[in-house]
């Protein structure tokens, strides 16, 4: 399998920090790949610099998609490649339907999913519960028809059944498509890695990968029980 | 019964698509190109004039009118009907000047509709639009009142509306301005009596213009409500202007609502909300803002695969809908 995204030794500034220090990661297409990593470790912004939020400043590294190097391309060329991110929190788009949205990025008129459709006459993200918003995400994602998604703590803040729900959409509607669409899922938790069980599990810490691993289950083992330092010591990178 | 009158050949069909997408075949009709009527259609229960004749034909009208009008429309509604008013004002010309005086009376316990377009057939007529207008609600009667501008780059507007709300009626006032002309100096009047209540809606886009605007809603009568909305867009250096009063002097409520948008740096909306309560049972309250675009909403939406141009113009279209 050839990679779909290879990141290269990415360092990124945001507000004149430094953020991302050195990440490399590449992604075979049709993987499940999974980022663990405690709070401001970096993993959101890994995310953002991925779609090129412009907040971000990459100031070494790159990031190639599809064989073509994006570090300078915008978000909407890169979604156009087949990108996207469902994000951890959404903002709120007053006075836009999440109808008229979907209607703007997809060209298809139905919905693929059942859930969601009590959403659709409600403003984009406006009073939204968590789970709503992860509803919401999930609607938006499958009307761009992507090639690569990532999943931002697609998990936080829901239940074990809703966790399980959105993991079932997501198997249906993106790993049961022929090509099988390929995922990065971000999460602090790790909730979801249990029904959709990763290829290959990295931790971030500090800016930086620490290690990667084949078995998630290994990988949730040791940061339960040591939190996640430990992982830089006793997982071989 | 149809009575159709003054009927010429229309030109400028283009600039009556909108609103005759709003009108039903049977549709009473005011259209005024330049300084000429166009065209007048009247049903059974509605009068319809140019307000020079119905200054003679009706001495009531006078005290409305208050002086003798050069041109304009008089529009009076006796009878229930089942459709909507539509008038329509275009300047068709280079460097018209319009100075209208409307007067449109809806009479006791009528619910009626109007769609009003005021506009310029071309973007650079460097035309001129003075309208006095009176509304006068009478009691019990309700009017949902749409009113469109769409101008040139080039043109002057200035229209004064007073808007009369006598016992028990009610009206729902929607002002849109998407096409701005160079120089738009606005102001709008509402004086409530007994239970009357009124709805204003102004939504403005100000691209590359400088906008006045000057609402007032006199809350007159007891137990009378007044809610002023605005929404407002300052775009390719476009400045606003915004002064809006509601005065009470009986028991009543009102509440007014201010929200400005910045697409660019060098727009600016100035927004002045003065609440004026004159009466210890009345109740007034206001919330103002202005704010730039959310950088945070902007990217949202570019991941979604939307140009900066497209997220921009969806977030303001967003806005002004909220």
């Amino acid at each position: 399998m050839k990679n779909l995204l290879k990141i290269e030794n990415l360092s990124v500034k945001g507000n004149g920090k430094e953020i991302l220090k050195g990440v490399s990661l590449k992604i075979e297409s049709g993987e499940i790949q999974a980022l663990l990593g405690p709070n401001a470790s970096g993993k959101t912004v890994l995310s953002q610099v991925i779609l090129g939020n412009p907040k971000y400043e990459v100031v070494r590294g790159k990031i190639i998609f599809r064989g073509k190097k994006i570090t300078q391309l915008s978000p909407e060329k890169r979604v156009k490649m087949g990108l996207a991110l469902a994000w951890q929190s959404s903002p709120a788009i007053k006075g836009v339907k999440l109808s008229q949205l979907l209607k703007r990025i997809s060209s298809e008129k139905d919905l693929k999913i059942k859930e969601g459709r009590e959403l659709l006459e409600r403003e984009v993200n406006v009073d939204f519960s968590g789970g709503e918003k992860k509803i919401s995400e999930l609607l938006q994602i499958l009307a761009l028809n992507p090639k690569l998604v990532i999943f931002d703590e697609i998990d936080s803040g829901l239940d074990i059944k809703k966790i399980e729900k959105v993991a079932r959409i997501i198997k249906k509607e993106l790993l049961g498509k022929n090509p099988k669409v390929t995922i990065l899922l971000i999460t602090h938790s790790g909730a979801i890695l249990n029904f959709l069980k990763p290829d290959i599990t990295n931790v971030m810490v500090g800016g930086k990968i620490i290690c990667k691993e084949k078995d998630y289950r290994k990988v949730l083992r040791v940061i339960k029980k040591y939190g996640y330092e430990k992982c830089k010591k006793c997982l071989p990178r | 019964m149809k009575n159709v009158k003054n009927v010429y050949p229309v030109r400028g069909q283009r600039v009556l698509t909108e609103i005759k997408r709003k009108q039903t075949s049977n549709g009473a009709n005011y259209w005024q190109f330049d300084h000429k009527v166009k065209k007048i259609l009247e049903v059974k229960g509605i009068t319809i004039l140019p307000s020079p004749q119905a200054w003679e034909r009706f001495i009531w009208t006078r005290k409305w009118f208050g002086k003798k009008p050069k041109e304009g429309y008089f529009i009076w509604v006796k009878e229930q009907t089942d459709f909507p008013l539509t008038t329509c004002v275009t300047i068709a010309s280079p460097k018209i000047s319009q100075n209208l005086t409307n007067l449109l009376v809806i009479e006791k316990n009528i619910k009626t509709e109007a769609n009003v377009l005021c506009n310029a057939a071309k973007g650079n007529l460097c035309g001129s639009h003075r309208a006095q207008g009176k509304l006068i609600l009478k009691e019990g009667s309700f009017l949902k009142y749409n009113h469109f501008h769409k101008w040139g780059e080039k043109d002057l507007v200035e229209p004064n509306y007073e808007f009369i709300l006598e016992k028990d009626s009610k009206l729902i006032y929607n002002y849109q301005n998407l096409l701005p002309p160079k120089n738009l100096r606005l102001i709008t009047a509402f004086h409530n009596k007994e239970n009357s209540s009124v709805q204003a809606n102004f939504v403005i886009n100000s691209l590359n213009s400088k906008t006045e605007l000057k609402e007032s809603i006199f809350l007159e009568g007891k137990n009378s409500q007044g809610i002023l909305k605005l929404r407002l867009v300052g775009k390719k250096e476009g400045q606003i202007e915004a002064k809006s009063t509601i005065l009470a002097t009986s028991p009543s409520r009102g509440h007014l609502d201010c929200q400005g948008l910045l697409v660019d740096r060098k727009s600016k909306i100035s927004l002045i909300p003065e609440l004026i309560c004159q009466n210890k049972l009345a109740q007034i309250t206001h919330e103002a803002s202005i704010g730039r675009i959310s950088e945070e909403e902007l990217n949202y939406l570019r991941m979604r695969g939307l140009s900066e141009e497209e997220a921009i113009n969806l977030i303001v279209s967003g806005f002004l809908k909220s």
